[in-house]
Order: C-alpha cells, then sequence, then structure tokens
C-alpha cells in the first residue's frame, strides 16, 4: 500500500465519518482531527514537493477497457497542500464556537463538514489522476460535490447554485467532447498518448481541442465571459465553506488547464498558431482573456457592497494572475503563477475568515452596516489587514512575490500591455480592500456593535494561522519556491533558481529577507520618530471634528457608502452589465425555444404531425 | 561575506537620513520658489526642520487610536525603507535586492498607512480625501508603470543599480531621457500627479472638505506627514533622476539634476488651479497614458 | 416444457384464461399472473445462460422463410428476460379492482415477448398491434376524462401509424417478396432503392409512434400525465424499447448501408432538441419526465444510427440505461404530481424519495461514476468516431441537451429539499411499494454501477452479435431449427 492510498482512504474515512455522524456535536473537531492526518500524510510525501518520484496508487481499475489510474506527482502534491491545509482551516474554524452558533440557527455543521471532506476527496482524486478519463471523473466529482457545498445554506444560495451547475456542466460537455475527440485520435484516454500525438496534430485540431477544454475547465476558474457564476455562489456559502471555496476551489480549473493544455498539448503549438486579421498567436488571445478576467472582477468587486462578494470576486480576478503567469511560459512567470496559487489560498482563506468572524458577532456583511470594530476585534482586524496587503501584493506579504515574478517575465519578454492589464488590477485591488477594511474596521464604531468581543480562540487560531503563512512565506519566499520549483519540473517547465529570499538574476533580483527587514527597520525609524513625539492622549471617536457641530451617537459619521464616488462617476458608466445581458437574453432564447417546441404538443393533433413527417421522408427518399 | 553583510547595513541607515535632510532642502526650494512667484520673501532656511520639531513638541497630541498612530508609523517607516532602494552616488543599498518594481510597490506601503490612520479617525471628511487620494493613485499609477516597463524592457533589467550603470557609461546621449524623450515627458506628468501638488491636490481641498485626510491629524501626527513629504519629494525626484537622467555620477551633479526635475512641477503646481477627481482620471489617463505607450511603442520596436 | 414459444403463449393463454380464474376464485386470479411473469423469466433466462450462438426456431413445421421464426440471439432473449422482470417489479400487487389490468398486462407480456423474437416482420407488426390494444387499456385504466381523452388522442395516432406500417410492410414485400427478416437481409440489394427506402420510411414512423419518435409522440405528454405512474413507467421504460428494437433489427439486416440511418439521425436529433426543450419548461414532473424521456429516446436513435458495432453498443448502452431509469423516475411521481414549484419540502416528508430521485437524476444527466455516464461515453466516442459531421452536430447537441437536461433535473432536486412553505400542504410522502420498486431500480443502478466492466463485456458481445449481419441472415436461413429437435443441455 503506497503512500497515495493511505492519503485517499484517510480521506475517504473523513468522509464517511463525517456522514455518518451528523447528529454528533463534536463532528466539527472530528473532521479537523481526520483533516490533519490528511495533511501529516501528505507531508510524509514531502519529499515530492523537493523532486522526488512520483508515487503511484497501488489501486487502478479498467473499465470498458479503458485503464484508470492515480499518481502523485510534485504539482498534484502542491495543489493537494493547497486543498488540505485550506481544508483544515475551514473545518477547524468551523469545529467550535462557530458551529455551535451554526446549529443554534437552524443550519447543520455536520452537513458542512461533510460537504468539506467530500469536496477535499474529489481534488484529491483529480489531483491524482494519471489518464484523461480519470481526470474527468475527477473534474465531474469536483464540479457536484462543490454544488452540495454551495446549496447547503438554502435560499438564494440555491439559485446561485443552480446556476453554477448549468455553467459547470456546460463546461463538463466542452471537455467530454474534447475528451472523445481525443480518443478518436489516439484510440485512448492515456496522458503519454495524447503527449505522444499532440506535435502531428494539424492547426485545425489544437485549435479546437485548445478552445474546448479551455472553455471547459475555465468556466471553473470563472474566466470571462462565464464568470457571472462565481461570485454569487462562493459568497452565499456557510463563512468556513466561503473560506474554503475561494481559497481552492476554481484552482482546481487551473490545475486541469495546466496538465492538458500546458503540459499534453502544449503551449509551443498555441504560440505558432496565428489567428487571422490580428497580430495575436492562440496563446496571446488565451493571455488576454486571462487579462480581461483580473480587470472586469476586480472593478466590479470595487462596487461590492457585501464584504463576501467583495472577496469572490477579487478571486476571480487573481485566477487571472496565475494563468497569465503561466502563459508566459518563462521560468519566473509559471513560477509566479503557481506561486500565486498558493498564496492566494493563503491570504484569501484568511479573508474569508476574518469576515465570517464579523459575521458571527455582528449578523452582517454588508459593508454599510459596519464600521469601527477595530476596537473590539482588532485580531479579526490584524488577520485581514495581513490578508489585503497579500491580496493587494505589496510588499511583506507573500502576494507581493508571486505578483512580483509574473510583472517581471510581463516585462523581461515585452508585453506592455499585459503588463499593464495585470498592474490595472493590482491597483483597483488596493483600492476595494482598503474600502473592505475601512468599512468593516475603522471608522465609526455603530452604537448597537459596543459590546461586541473578539471572536473565541476556536476561530482565532486557524485565521492567525494563515495569517502567519502569508507573512511568513512573504518574507522567505523560497520555502513555497521550492515546491514550486519541483511542479514545473513536473510540468516540464524551465524551472526557476531560487534562493530563499526570492531569486537572483543578472536582470533584476528580490531578496525578500532584505527588504521586509528594511521595511520593519523603517516602522522601527519611524515609530522612533512617532514616540519620541509628545505624548499623544486618546480620545472618544465622538470627539471629532464635525464642522462646529456636536456629535452624538446617533449620528452616523461614517463614509462608507458609493466609497469611491470620483472614480465611479468616471467608470460608471462601463458597468452596463453587458455579460448579464447576454446571459438572460441567452435564457429567454432557450425558453422561448421551448414555448415553441411544447407549442407542438399542446395545439394540434399529433396525426397531422404523423402526414407531414411521412410526407417529408418519403419525399427525403424519393424526391 | 559579513563585511558586505556590514556595509551595506551601513548604507540602509544612512541613505534615509540623506533622504531626509535632502528632503528638507527640497521643501526649502518649493516654499521659495512659491514665494518668490507670489512676490514673497519666503521662510528661512531651516524653517522646515523648525516645523517639524514644533509639531513633534506640541503639547495637544490627539490620538484616535492604535491604528492611527500605526498609520502614521507606516507612512514614514514606508518611505524610510523606500530610499534603501534608490541608488545614490556612491551608495547602492539594496537597490540590488529589490529592483524597480519592488520600489514602485513599496511605495505603496506610505500611501496604505496613511490611509488606515486616517480612516481609524472615524471622521468622513478624512475618509473622503482618502477615497480620492486612492483613486488619484489608481489614475497616475498607470501611465507612470508603463513608464517603468519602458525603461525596464529597455534597459533589460528591473535593477536600478544596472539602470543608471548603462546610463552613464554612454554619457548623455545614453541618457533614458535622449534615448526615451516620450517616455521622459509622461514619466514628468506621472511624477508631478504622483506628488499631489497643484492642481492635483483635490484630496486635501481644505474649503470643501476640511484638508481631507489631515483633518484629524495634529501635533506628531501632521509632523509624521511632514516627514513623510520631505521623503517623497525626494524619491520621486531621484527615482526620475535614475530613470531618465543617468542617476548621480557624484553628489554635485546628482542634487543639481534632483532639484531641477522637482522644480519643474512645483512651477506648474503654482501657476494652475485645482482638477476634480474625475477630471483628474480624464486628464490623466488620457495624455500620460498615450505619450507612456507611444514612448513604450518606440522603444519596443 | 424448455420451448422459448411459451413465452407467447402462456401469457395470452393466462389472459384469456383470467376472467374464467377469477370467477372461480379471486385471490387465484391474483396468483396467476406472478407465477405466469416468473416461469417467463425462467424460460428465458435458462436460454439466455445457455445458448451459445444465435438460434432460429421454425414454428409450424416449416423451415425459413416459409415457416414462422423466432430469432434466438442474446439481445432478443435479454429483452425477453427484462419483459418479465419489468411487469413483474411494476405488477398491480395492490391492485383490488378485479382482473381487467392484470389481464391487459399479460396480454402485454406475451405480444412483447412476441415483438422481442419474432423473426419475422409481419408477426411483428401483429405482436405490435397486440402490444398496442393492451397498452390503451392500460393508459385509460386511469378512469377519468382527461385520461381517456389522452387515450383518444394516442388511439388514433397509433392507428394512424399501424396503417402506414402496414403499408410499409407491404411495400417491402412487393420489392423482395417475403416477410422474413432474414430473408428480406439476403436481398436486400433489391432495397436500395426508392420503394425500399420508402418502406423503411413508412414502417419507422408507424411503429415510431410507440417508439415516442419525434414528430410522431403527440400522445405521449398527455397520456404519461394522465395515466398512473405504474402504467407511464411501463410504456417509457419497456413497450417504447421493444418498438426501437423492431426499428434497429429491419435497420441492421436490410437497411445498414443506407440513407436509412441518416433518417434515424435527423429523427433523433429533432426528438432530443424537441425533447429537451420542452422538459426545460414542463410545470409539472409527469411531463417533464414524459418530454425527458422523448429526449432519451431520441438519443438512443441517434445512438443506434452511428454505423456498425460502435452505433448498436452505444445504442443498447443508452437503451437500457434508459430502461433501467426512466421506470424509477416516474415510479416515483405518486404522491409528486401537481405542479413543480408545489414539490418544496418534499424531500422532508420522503428523504429516501428524494434521495433516489437525486441518485437517478445524477445517472440520467451522466455524472460519473454512475452508469449513464458509461453509456454516455460510448456514444460520444461512437459519435465521433463516426467521422461525418452530421454526427458531430448530434454530438453538439447530444452535449447541450445534456446541459439543458441537468438544469430542468437539479431544478426540482433543489426544489424538493427548498424549506416548505404554505404550498406544499398536500402530502408527498411516497407509498412504500411504490419506495421498495425505485429503491429495487436503485440497487440494480449501484450493482452495475459496481461492475460496469463485466456489464460492458457483456453488452459489447451482445452488440457484436446483434449487429452482425450475415450471422443473422445465416442462422435463420441455414441452421433454422424445428423446436422439436433441440433440447437445452
Amino acid at each position: 500500500m503506497s503512500m497515495l492510498d493511505t492519503l485517499l482512504l484517510i480521506s475517504l474515512l473523513t468522509v464517511l465519518l463525517t456522514g455518518l455522524g451528523q447528529r454528533v456535536t463534536f463532528i466539527g473537531w472530528i473532521a479537523t482531527l481526520l483533516l490533519t492526518a490528511q495533511l501529516l500524510t501528505l507531508l510524509l510525501m514531502g519529499k515530492l514537493g523537493y523532486g522526488g518520484e512520483i508515487i503511484d496508487a497501488s489501486f487502478g481499475f479498467s473499465i470498458l477497457g479503458q485503464p484508470l489510474n492515480w499518481r502523485y506527482d510534485a504539482l498534484s502534491w502542491f495543489f493537494a497542500l493547497i486543498t488540505i491545509g485550506s481544508a483544515l482551516a475551514g473545518s477547524a474554524f468551523a469545529a467550535g464556537a462557530w458551529g455551535d452558533q451554526y446549529r443554534k440557527e437552524g443550519g447543520n455543521p455536520g452537513l458542512l463538514q461533510f460537504s468539506i471532506a467530500l469536496n477535499v476527496l474529489a481534488m484529491l482524486l483529480l489531483l491524482g489522476s494519471g489518464d484523461l478519463l480519470s481526470l474527468f471523473i475527477g473534474w465531474e466529482l469536483v464540479s457536484w460535490a462543490s454544488l452540495l457545498l454551495m446549496v447547503i445554506a438554502g435560499g438564494r444560495a440555491s439559485e446561485f447554485g443552480m446556476r453554477y451547475i448549468v455553467y459547470a456542466t456546460a463546461g463538463a460537455m466542452a471537455v467530454l467532447a474534447g475528451l472523445a475527440i481525443i480518443f478518436q485520435l489516439t484510440g485512448s484516454f492515456a496522458y503519454d498518448d495524447l503527449a505522444a500525438v499532440a506535435p502531428a496534430l494539424n492547426t485545425l485540431q489544437i485549435v479546437t481541442l485548445t478552445l474546448l477544454f479551455f472553455f471547459g475547465f475555465g468556466i471553473k476558474m470563472g474566466l470571462l465571459p462565464f464568470h457571472l457564476w462565481q461570485a454569487d455562489a462562493y459568497a452565499e456559502t456557510p463563512g468556513p465553506g466561503t473560506a474554503f471555496l475561494g481559497a481552492i476551489s476554481s484552482r482546481m480549473g487551473l490545475y486541469a488547464i495546466l496538465v492538458v493544455i500546458i503540459q499534453l498539448i502544449g503551449l509551443v503549438r498555441l504560440i505558432e498558431i496565428e489567428i487571422p486579421y490580428s497580430f495575436l498567436s492562440l496563446r496571446d488571445l488565451l493571455m488576454w482573456v486571462a487579462a480581461i478576467s483580473i480587470i472586469i472582477p476586480t472593478f466590479i468587486a470595487l462596487r461590492q457592497s457585501d464584504a463576501r462578494r467583495l472577496l469572490a470576486w477579487h478571486g476571480i480576478g487573481q485566477g487571472g494572475y496565475m494563468l497569465i503567469g503561466l502563459l508566459v511560459l518563462d521560468p519566473y512567470g509559471s513560477a509566479g503563477g503557481l506561486m500565486h496559487v498558493f498564496n492566494h489560498a493563503t491570504y484569501q482563506a484568511a479573508l474569508f475568515l476574518s469576515v465570517s468572524a464579523v459575521i458571527y458577532r455582528t449578523r452582517t456583511s454588508d459593508l454599510n452596516r459596519l464600521g469601527g470594530l477595530v476596537t473590539r476585534m482588532p485580531l479579526s482586524f490584524l488577520v485581514m489587514l495581513i490578508g489585503i496587503i497579500g491580496l493587494a501584493g505589496i510588499p511583506p506579504m507573500n502576494g507581493f512575490v508571486s505578483k512580483w515574478l509574473v510583472y517581471r517575465s510581463l516585462i523581461i519578454e515585452g508585453m506592455p500591455l499585459l503588463f499593464v492589464a495585470s498592474v490595472i488590477g493590482t491597483l483597483g485591488t488596493i483600492l476595494s480592500v482598503y474600502k473592505l477594511i475601512h468599512n468593516t474596521f475603522l471608522g465609526q464604531l455603530r452604537l448597537e456593535h459596543e459590546h461586541i468581543r473578539e471572536v473565541p480562540l476556536s476561530m482565532t487560531i486557524p485565521m492567525l494561522v494563515l495569517s502567519a503563512i502569508v507573512f511568513i512565506t512573504g518574507f522567505m519566499p523560497g520555502l513555497v519556491l521550492d515546491w514550486v520549483g519541483s511542479a514545473q519540473v513536473a510540468l516540464g517547465m524551465p524551472q526557476l533558481a531560487h534562493t530563499l529570499g526570492g531569486v537572483e538574476s543578472t536582470q533584476g533580483s528580490l531578496d525578500m529577507i532584505w527588504v521586509c527587514s528594511v521595511l520593519f527597520g523603517g516602522f522601527a525609524v519611524g515609530a522612533l520618530l512617532f514616540y519620541s513625539g509628545n505624548k499623544a492622549k486618546r480620545v472618544h471617536q465622538l470627539d471629532n471634528y464635525a464642522g462646529g457641530h456636536f456629535l452624538t451617537a446617533d449620528v452616523r459619521y461614517h463614509y462608507s457608502d458609493n466609497f469611491y464616488a470620483g472614480l465611479m462617476h468616471h467608470i460608471g458608466s462601463w458597468y452596463r452589465g453587458s455579460f448579464l445581458w447576454l446571459e438572460s437574453s441567452l435564457i429567454s432564447v432557450v425558453s422561448s425555444l421551448s414555448g415553441g417546441a411544447q407549442l407542438l404538443y399542446n395545439s394540434f393533433h399529433p396525426a397531422l404531425y404523423l402526414l407531414m413527417a411521412i410526407t417529408l421522408s418519403l419525399y427525403f427518399f424519393i424526391g | 561575506m559579513a563585511n558586505s553583510i556590514l556595509l551595506t547595513i551601513l548604507e540602509v541607515i544612512l541613505m534615509p537620513l540623506v533622504a531626509f535632510i535632502v528632503g528638507l532642502f527640497m521643501v526649502l526650494m518649493m516654499r521659495k520658489l512659491a514665494a518668490k512667484l507670489q512676490r514673497r520673501v519666503g521662510p528661512p532656511l531651516f524653517q522646515p526642520l523648525y516645523d517639524i520639531v514644533k509639531l513633534y513638541g506640541k503639547q495637544t497630541q490627539i490620538s484616535h487610536g492604535l491604528i492611527h498612530d500605526i498609520g502614521i508609523i507606516m507612512a514614514v517607516g514606508g518611505y524610510v525603507a523606500a530610499e534603501a532602494l534608490l541608488p545614490v552616488p556612491g551608495m547602492d543599498g539594496i537597490a540590488a535586492k529589490g529592483g524597480l518594481v519592488t520600489l514602485a510597490y513599496l511605495m505603496m506601503v506610505p500611501s496604505l498607512g496613511l490611509a488606515l490612520g486616517v480612516g481609524q479617525c472615524a471622521n468622513p471628511n478624512g475618509s473622503i480625501g482618502i477615497s480620492r487620494a486612492l483613486t488619484a493613485m489608481l489614475a497616475y499609477d498607470i501611465p507612470f508603470i508603463i513608464v517603468i516597463f519602458g525603461v525596464a524592457y529597455h534597459f533589460g533589467s528591473t535593477n536600478l543599480v544596472s539602470i543608471i550603470a548603462t546610463q552613464q557609461a554612454e554619457g548623455i546621449a545614453g541618457w533614458g531621457i535622449s534615448e526615451m524623450p516620450i517616455l521622459a515627458i509622461a514619466g514628468l506628468f506621472a511624477l508631478h500627479a504622483s506628488l499631489g501638488k497643484q492642481p492635483f491636490e483635490i484630496y486635501i481641498a481644505p474649503a470643501e472638505i476640511a484638508t481631507g485626510p489631515m483633518v484629524e491629524m495634529g501635533g506628531k501626527f501632521l509632523g509624521g506627514l511632514f516627514v513623510m513629504q520631505t521623503f517623497q519629494l525626494y524619491t520621486a525626484s531621484v527615482l526620475y533622476v535614475s530613470l531618465f537622467l543617468g542617476g548621480g555620477e557624484n553628489w554635485v551633479t546628482f542634487l543639481i539634476k534632483c532639484f531641477a526635475v522637482l522644480a519643474i512641477p512645483v512651477l506648474i503646481a503654482y501657476l494652475f488651479p485645482r482638477y476634480r477627481t474625475e477630471d483628474l482620471i480624464r486628464l490623466v489617463w488620457k495624455w500620460p497614458v498615450m505619450l507612456a505607450l507611444l514612448g513604450v511603442a518606440f522603444v519596443m520596436n | 416444457m424448455n420451448n422459448i414459444a411459451f413465452n407467447i403463449a402462456l401469457p395470452l393463454l393466462a389472459a384469456f384464461l383470467l376472467p374464467v380464474i377469477h370467477n372461480g376464485s379471486a385471490k387465484a386470479s391474483r396468483l396467476v399472473g406472478p407465477f405466469v411473469l416468473l416461469a417467463m423469466c425462467w424460460f428465458a433466462a435458462a436460454y439466455f445462460i445457455f445458448i451459445e450462438h444465435p438460434v432460429a426456431l421454425a414454428l409450424g413445421g416449416f423451415l425459413p422463410p416459409l415457416g414462422i421464426s423466432f430469432h434466438l440471439d442474446q439481445l432478443s432473449l435479454l429483452m425477453a428476460v427484462i419483459i418479465p422482470l419489468m411487469l413483474l417489479l411494476l405488477w398491480p400487487y395492490t391492485n383490488r379492482e378485479g382482473f381487467r389490468e392484470e389481464a391487459l398486462l399479460l396480454l402485454l407480456a406475451g405480444a412483447s415477448s412476441g415483438m422481442a423474437l419474432s423473426g419475422d416482420l409481419f408477426n411483428i407488426y401483429v405482436f405490435y398491434e397486440l402490444l398496442s390494444v393492451a397498452s390503451f387499456g392500460l393508459a385509460a385504466s386511469t378512469h377519468n376524462g382527461a385520461a381517456f381523452a389522452a387515450t383518444f388522442r394516442y388511439l388514433v395516432i397509433s392507428g394512424l401509424g399501424t396503417v402506414l406500417a402496414l403499408t410499409g410492410i407491404g411495400l417491402i414485400y412487393t420489392q423482395t417478396g417475403t416477410l422474413n427478416l432474414a430473408h428480406i437481409g439476403q436481398l436486400a440489394a433489391q432495397l436500395d432503392n426508392n420503394v425500399g427506402l420508402a418502406a423503411f420510411a413508412l414502417i419507422v414512423l408507424g411503429i415510431g409512434v410507440k417508439a415516442e419518435i419525434f414528430p410522431v409522440n403527440g400522445w405521449v405528454p398527455e397520456v404519461y400525465a394522465t395515466a398512473k405512474p405504474r402504467i407511464s413507467a411501463l410504456l417509457a421504460g419497456l413497450i417504447s424499447k421493444l418498438a426501437v428494437l423492431a426499428i434497429v433489427r429491419l435497420l441492421v439486416v436490410a437497411y445498414a448501408d443506407t440513407d436509412a440511418l441518416s433518417l434515424l439521425l435527423v429523427l433523433g436529433i429533432l426528438g432530443i432538441i424537441w425533447g429537451e426543450l420542452s422538459a426545460w419548461r414542463a410545470k409539472d414532473l409527469k411531463r417533464m419526465f414524459a418530454f425527458s424521456s422523448i429526449g432519451q429516446l431520441g438519443m438512443v436513435l441517434v445512438a443506434f444510427s452511428i454505423p456498425g458495432e460502435a452505433g448498436m453498443f452505444a445504442g443498447l448502452a443508452m437503451m437500457l440505461h434508459h430502461l433501467l431509469v426512466k421506470p424509477a423516475l416516474f415510479m416515483l411521481t405518486e404522491n409528486w404530481s401537481g405542479s413543480i414549484s408545489s414539490l418544496t419540502g418534499a424531500a422532508r416528508q420522503s428523504p429516501l424519495g428524494a434521495a433516489l430521485f437525486i441518485l437517478f437524476a445524477l445517472s440520467l444527466i451522466g455524472v460519473p461514476p454512475f452508469p449513464g455516464f458509461w453509456a454516455k461515453l460510448i456514444m460520444v466516442t461512437g459519435l465521433v468516431g463516426a467521422d461525418d459531421s452530421l454526427y458531430l452536430l448530434a454530438l453538439g447537441i447530444l452535449l447541450t441537451a445534456t446541459v439543458i437536461e441537468a438544469n430542468y433535473l437539479i431544478r426540482c432536486a433543489i426544489q424538493l429539499y427548498a424549506p416548505a412553505d404554505e404550498n406544499s400542504s398536500q402530502s408527498a410522502k411516497h407509498g412504500r411499494l411504490t419506495l421498495s420498486i425505485s429503491s429495487a431500480l436503485g440497487v440494480v443502478l449501484i450493482i452495475s454501477l459496481f461492475s460496469i466492466t463485466p456489464l460492458g463485456n457483456k453488452l459489447y458481445q451482445i452488440a457484436a452479435e446483434a449487429s452482425n449481419r450475415s450471422l443473422y441472415i445465416n442462422t435463420t436461413l441455414s441452421n433454422a431449427q424445428v423446436p422439436a429437435l433441440r433440447k437445452i443441455q
């Protein structure tokens, strides 16, 4: 029995136990324990992260003559680490006080833990797939498992889940069509056969396959124009579930794109294919999809007034960075893209958890109904602060390192517009995350929030651990870059040479240990200066300049709504909801078509159709 | 090895110090220029320093909470750190370990710090000011970043040390401004906007939102912002000099270039009125961005 | 008494004797049906298990092509096993209203076995007629106005269809001078002309009334919506498949290399489009399933229209899967009638029913690892393998239809689990019998999930045999046996 078997068995056990123990009050802790066991098992397979041998599962099936295999290489291991890690964070967060409150409000924490465990199992299977058929099976399992997680909240969540599953099925069907074409070309579903035949494919075949797979897998990433489902569906999931989904779920699409398009079909072929009447190659087209997927969702996020939706929209935008980096195809870009998967998972989970903590205490995530919570929930504030610095990609957090790698490769490879597009995304992110933290934690504390306290330890510990990871991997990115390097090798890409602090190169290096140290040194100087001044006196929040008026507790003195009025005045007209219009018109088309279809069964006498059909088919043969 | 680390640490300590002193003189120059234009005498030599000392030593020091304090610390500290990434004659600091992109993003730390501090004050005037300031940042950072791309692509490196070395090796003909004149103009534009001086100082708007971010700032808080401004002037001009004017061969030419670069936006600032935020976006996104893209196109072909 | 002919004779006999037995003892008459069906199962299963290669049986003492011939290969025997099994499952055990329905069901059993086993076009026609009569009676057995109206519609169109089919058969006879399928196959060259193809079209559309082929399926939604769930399950699950098989038999022996394939393909595509689109908009569960089965039958038809073994394999896989899933779903509509929106919270009242619904829905959509996925995979690879743009179009439509299918099925599933509101006052509990029928089918589904490989291999073997035209012809014409001469083991 290989380690992989053990891992999958423990995962299966987690699913079974959480499934059976729905009524057990401490089910959350059992799930957390079992997920910890999964994480430990994965760490025991840790050699993979440093260029170890591929681990095969000792089981395998042959169905209808097609072998199904599972194996873990460095790439699978890297993604699995993120999956289990974020599931563990979510599960631990939900296990204690949060779960108790959730139960009191009529929710079923056992079901939530079960869905998380099920998702983990499905993802572990997908990540271990050793051929296209098991990849597709894993893909579908992940899709349907995440539907479960999305709809357990009931109410509006079911609508969004429904919308998700339509998109997901459409994607899956595109993938299925691609698989069928590959099967026709190679006669098998094996990776090696596809890789062997790929160089001999003609342009049409490459384009068809690429577009089918990109469409199919891209839907899970929320790439434009198939981005509408994601934010709503993620945001309506119960808190810890959102953290898990937001951290890793849509990265499964990236994993599949990596394996099928980049590894098997090969990016080099995509670069060779020119799109007629444009200066773009097929690869450039995909990069532009990624770039637009950065910009538009980021600016949609900027407009949200619900904390969870805001973060969920950013999740889509950040996915674009990963894809763009990986498509550049140099060691810097691909390392940046892969590393961003890890980094994004850590800070996004931390952010969602801190928003959940706020919801836990205040019962709302409406950014216009919060404010000033920093004095009541300082730890949650700290987590969110670290999280938003990571999300915005500012030193010293880990998000900066991965984005730096992506920027750098775009600069050196000479892709100005894509570079600008990704920077615009970052700037938009800074604006929007400041609004998030400002409206939640800064400014005036509302009267009804006077008496709330910090969330219990069972919730702060997972958040703080995540934040610590965000900082440490920003301080010493080499820790993650080791794994990323092995994953690059597994993908057949050039490996990024790196140091513990970043990269060393004549064309511009990065040493985060120095940068962070100097930054904190700078803060120390700033603090020294500040505290050398005369001692400051703390005043009440109402002791404030109000143009000569007296402030009382019932005066709303917090600027939150329409936060970037000037910017919206200018770009507001760009939010025309064209994609929503597109979606709803598609629905109307299907609706009227089906109305027409039903008409056939409702109105005339069927015998007439019989005669018409006979006439037509006789005409078909004789005429 | 240990020696070079010690040397680097020494440089990292010295560079912000130099920056602070030069920055003080830049503030002085700015005020003097304004006074000349308005036919006044202007402040004496040490007035900026006196101002800072006065603010730090004031009796009344109003704090709105820990984040208010930390915001000011971040605002100053971020610039202190950024100076270590800006090479000056004889000192490279950690410029080779960070590079252009890191510098650009490190320069956002002070803005974020200021924003956090202001947010904690619970004053809508401050928040509105920050909202405008961040929007303005979104506006001028786009041409700025295109300029950075063009320069980095042209010199094939994001390392400021090697960018400066390449320029100096070829004399004035090799300077960024001679090779990329259009980018240099766009860069100047972005530099001006980034300083937040007239006509781009809507987020302060004393009459409308009670000086915006500064509304709850007094004493050492305002003093911190003053220090921040000295660093800001220094950083912006040195960065421009390093990118387009060949950096500093020696301290004399270096300082002349820096002050000259700074004089241009300062002169313009006192000759023009104020723009609304949205006008600012329109203006900055139109002309400098177009210029910068044009410049990049020339660099890349 | 190990003759397969009893599979036809016994139920027919029992059906006619049932009134007499009922007069004697009502209790005994209730035992007759299950007993006969068990016996049929036994005979057919014995043949199915022990048969090594296809056999033709000649009844009436004449060898084919003159005599009435039965063609026993694995496919026809498989159907002969499934028919009594299905009827046993859907038998009205709780029926206390006399013998009429039971007699009709026995009639149906005999007629459908006859259709499955016949190797003769005219016999197929006769059994088809018999089947129709039985199914009219069953469809109307709800005894209310709507059911009668629907059945009348069904009757009219079915009657028209029969006439057309008969015309087609007549045309074939004029062209070849024979009605024995094997013999027709031998003379297939004479049918590859306008008249021959026209005959095929007439037969397809005539018999297609039962096979729910577009556009002659106008009766489907109303009949299924008004008939008892049991009867809908039977009609949608079993009877439609027998009609399809009759068409496929004719296709394989006589029209395999002709334009007939494109006719089936086009009709199938239209069926998918119309069925799935209508189902998407359907307001109640019964109609939704009715439309969905039109769509599914369209898929089956498309699958069968793929040339060669691949088509037969795909068609059988899709067909058997639908045969398993649709009856179970129809059974669940008992007490879940009325508009879909009134089903909110039904899962709380009938948790097992809702769980089964989800299981079958997932399989129907084709979510791996359920059997429906493998059937769809076989079909998809077959369609791509056909290497023709029309088949690629069919692939696109199939995949799009799957998305629509997922949409309406999951919409219902979510509705079931939504918290109950005042709309859902009606009892949505399932009877124990209903649940056990659906569960039994669910168990079969799960078992087949875990034995996909042996099932697939067996099915491929069946498909290879069934699509082998020369084997069919040779079996009947050179090796036909008068039954008395052959004994099984």
